[in-house]
């Protein structure tokens, strides 16, 4: 199967998936709930292929353009839903996941072009490690910044007295905020992680180990945020509402800055590779 | 099923001489129908139950398999016994038995269902919507002990096995499908229920009891029910404190420095008899320093406010007096009673979707009797023709084999469409009336065994009440 096509299905199980998890939110059922889940997993093994091929074709991770690292986050973000989700109780996220990965996908779609050649300079096995684990970690900050979601929304339910029945089956939070902590260590780590294999691929290969340019000093800024505010809840007891709100706000930075970066920015990391 | 030469076709309608038809009964006295008074004295013990219902079947002919559920709010008699036999009179009579009650007297408080209306029964009760507390999770467990009792003794076969085990599935999925069983009623467990709301596990976490009066304690029992890990008490008397602390197991304090404890305590429970609030705003606030923020839930049961209510306004403090609880509780019993109507809703598809499958099975013997019946003719008229041509090649029997088939297969198709179809009908005295013309039609002679248990002239609804 070709890439388009595998794309193609990929999109129509995540439009499922959306659906029937808008359907299970609205009116929660197992049916609608199962549907939900096994949809998602096909788009996200189709999608899988679909980022195989690519990749295979362009000859390394299929990251080159804007629409493909967008696809390929959303993937990842639906990737750690699928992974998480029963453990945690959070099927409740299945609507905006499914939403997300489908915009992704169909991005990805919009955009697909052809062959587009790799600067020499970013011809190198590095160059999948050290964007996967950005991706990941990326992801996991994303995902982080949706268990947040929910627990502002319960959180201002129980302030409030004002109960609502959709908090039924959601996880109490205690749980919730643990899930965030989980997310931001995960995302915290594999960031560290990437920023240092990046480093050691620049002192290789370029005989610098850091140049400034739009896309480092971003991450320097959402690693400090980020390390900030782990330091903040370890120390001082940053938990609850306050973890939640700022994790949406660093991930804000975050979305801001990969956006910003790819659109307006000159550099290596520059969206298109140049 | 051979066709035998017996032109006796088994009538259906009853006062035939056919051996008599079983069906699903339900015989019962619960708090619909009678007092407390009453249904008190009906209770069968753990121990004796299963006896009595050993004797329900042994001492009653009619009655051909039996489970015998016994609670405080209902006794019920669910059994496969003859579809015109006075099953409710046995009952009432075995329970006046086994109680020494007057059977007149039951009499006036039983009810009885059969058929379609005894099956819907069943699944109701097993998913707590007959229950005096809608949705309370004990039935099904009562229930199921009793059919497990039941089925090791030998009094709930074949026949019951397939309805109780319907029942349990669809309990499952009213529990699974609908909020009825999840949501809190009263002030104690509606206080139980946010605080599994704030914290996952009770069982690493800590309460406090800020006075010790009735409510209180209630309250702390609840949470202890649910596993809280320990119990700090605190009392303006300080032997009230340490009698109530050494009931739950826990600490007491003394109430001249509860603040100082406070930050131990994820769930506060306060009932003192006092003019002015004992807990403010900024000494909650140090107590969360204190304890690095982590979430806190304040119950607030005395009247007046014993907390001030500001200090809701603190980050990762849940504050709730004795009014937004009962609120809670009335949310929860409005939402309850809303999720019961999709509940009962599930209950009535599944008693449709039982009963269709129970009647579909019926059917079958009937085709599978006609296909019978003509491939018989068919062969025995095949056999003579055979035997007349005796100079017939292979292939040339072969063809007369397979024309002869076909010619069945084309006879039986639309009667076989027909009966398949209405295998799956709602008219359900019309299949069975279509099913006895066929078997009369054709000399069929009537199915009997385990399969034929039901048979679809029950599929009609039968209720009363008593």
């Amino acid at each position: 199967m070709s890439e388009s096509t595998l794309l193609h299905a990929s999109l129509l199980a995540y439009f499922c998936a959306t659906l029937a998890a808008g359907i299970d939110l609205a009116q929660p059922g197992a049916v609608s709930r199962r549907v939900a889940s096994w949809s998602m997993a096909l788009g996200f093994l189709l999608q899988a292929l679909a980022i195989a091929a690519r990749s295979r074709e362009i000859g390394t991770i299929a990251v080159s353009s804007f629409a493909e690292q967008a696809a390929f986050f959303t993937w990842l973000v639906a990737g750690i839903y699928l992974a998480v989700a029963r453990r945690y109780r959070l099927a409740v996220l299945g609507a905006v996941v499914a939403t997300i990965a489908f915009v992704g996908a169909l991005m990805a779609l919009v955009d697909h072009g052809g062959v587009r050649d790799l600067p020499p300079g970013l011809r190198s096995p590095w160059l999948p490690v050290h964007v996967g684990l950005a991706f990941l970690g990326n992801a996991a900050f994303a995902f982080a910044c949706l268990v947040s979601g929910i627990y502002l929304w319960q959180e201002r339910k129980l302030k409030s007295h004002s109960l609502d029945p959709r908090m039924r089956g959601l996880p109490s939070l205690e749980t919730l905020d643990q899930a965030n902590f989980r997310c931001l260590i995960w995302g915290f780590v594999l960031l560290t992680l990437s920023i240092l294999s990046g480093v050691l691929w620049a002192e290789l290969s370029f005989g610098r180990l850091w140049s400034w340019e739009p896309r480092t000093l971003w991450t320097t800024v959402i690693w400090s945020l980020y390390a900030l505010l782990l330091h903040g809840r370890v120390t001082v007891g940053w938990g609850g509402r306050r973890a939640a709100a700022l994790t949406i706000m660093g991930f804000l930075v975050l979305l801001v800055s990969f956006i910003g970066v790819n659109v307006l920015a000159p550099g290596r990391h520059a969206g298109s590779f140049g | 099923m051979s066709g035998g030469a017996s032109p006796k076709v088994r009538r259906l309608r009853p006062g035939g001489n056919a051996a008599p038809e079983l069906e699903f009964w339900v015989v019962g006295i619960s708090h619909h129908t009678a007092p407390v008074a009453l249904r008190e004295r009906m209770v069968f013990s753990a121990d004796t139950i299963a006896a009595a219902a050993q004797r329900l079947v042994a001492g009653s002919p009619t009655l051909v398999e039996a489970v015998v559920l016994s609670t405080c709010n209902r006794v019920e008699i669910f059994a496969m016994a003859h579809r015109d036999a006075d099953v409710a009179g046995t009952v009432v009579e075995f329970l006046g038995r086994e109680h020494s009650m007057p059977p007149a007297l039951l009499e006036q408080h039983r009810y009885f269902h059969r058929g379609r209306a005894a099956v819907r029964h069943l699944f109701r009760v097993a998913s707590s919507l007959d229950s005096m507390m809608v949705g309370e999770p004990q039935i099904l467990g009562q229930l199921k002990e009793q059919y497990r009792c039941a089925s090791e003794d030998g009094i709930a076969k074949d026949r019951l096995r397939p309805c109780f085990e319907r029942a349990f599935r669809v309990a499952k999925r009213v529990r699974s499908e609908t909020g009825i069983a999840s949501k809190a009623v009263s002030v104690s467990s509606a206080a139980v229920d946010l605080a599994q709301r704030i914290f996952e596990d009770l069982g690493d976490k800590t309460a406090m009891i800020v006075g010790a009066g009735k409510m209180s304690e209630l309250a702390a029992r609840h949470l202890q029910g649910h596993g809280i890990a320990s119990v700090i008490v605190t009392n303006r008397s300080f032997d009230r404190a340490v009698e109530m602390a050494r009931g739950f197991g826990g600490t007491p304090v003394p109430f001249e420095r509860f603040t100082q404890y406070l930050h131990l305590a994820d769930v506060v429970i306060g009932s003192v008899a006092a003019t002015g609030h004992i807990l403010g705003s900024a000494q909650m606030a140090e107590v969360m320093k204190a304890r690095r923020r982590r979430p806190m839930f304040l119950i607030d049961l005395g009247v007046p406010r014993n907390f001030d209510p500001a200090i809701n306004d603190l980050e990762n403090v849940y504050l709730y007096n004795i009014d937004d609880l009962s609120r809670v509780a009335d949310e929860h019993r409005a939402e309850r009673e809303h999720e019961a109507i999709r509940a009962e809703e599930i209950v009535e598809e599944e008693t449709e979707r039982f009963w269709r499958s129970l009647h579909a099975r019926d059917l079958t013997p009937t085709i599978v009797a006609l296909r019978g019946r003509l491939d018989e003719i068919r062969r025995a008229e095949l056999d003579r023709g055979l035997s007349a041509l005796r100079r017939l090649e292979p292939e040339e029997r072969r063809a007369l084999e397979a024309m002869t088939t076909a010619i069945v297969n084309k006879i039986l198709h639309a009667p076989m469409s027909m009966l398949k179809a209405l295998a799956n009908e709602e008219d359900t005295e019309t299949a069975a009336e279509v099913a006895e013309m066929v078997h009369r039609l054709f000399a069929l002679e009537q199915p009997t065994g385990p399969g034929g248990a039901v048979n679809p002239r029950l599929l009609r609804e039968d209720e009363s009440g008593g």
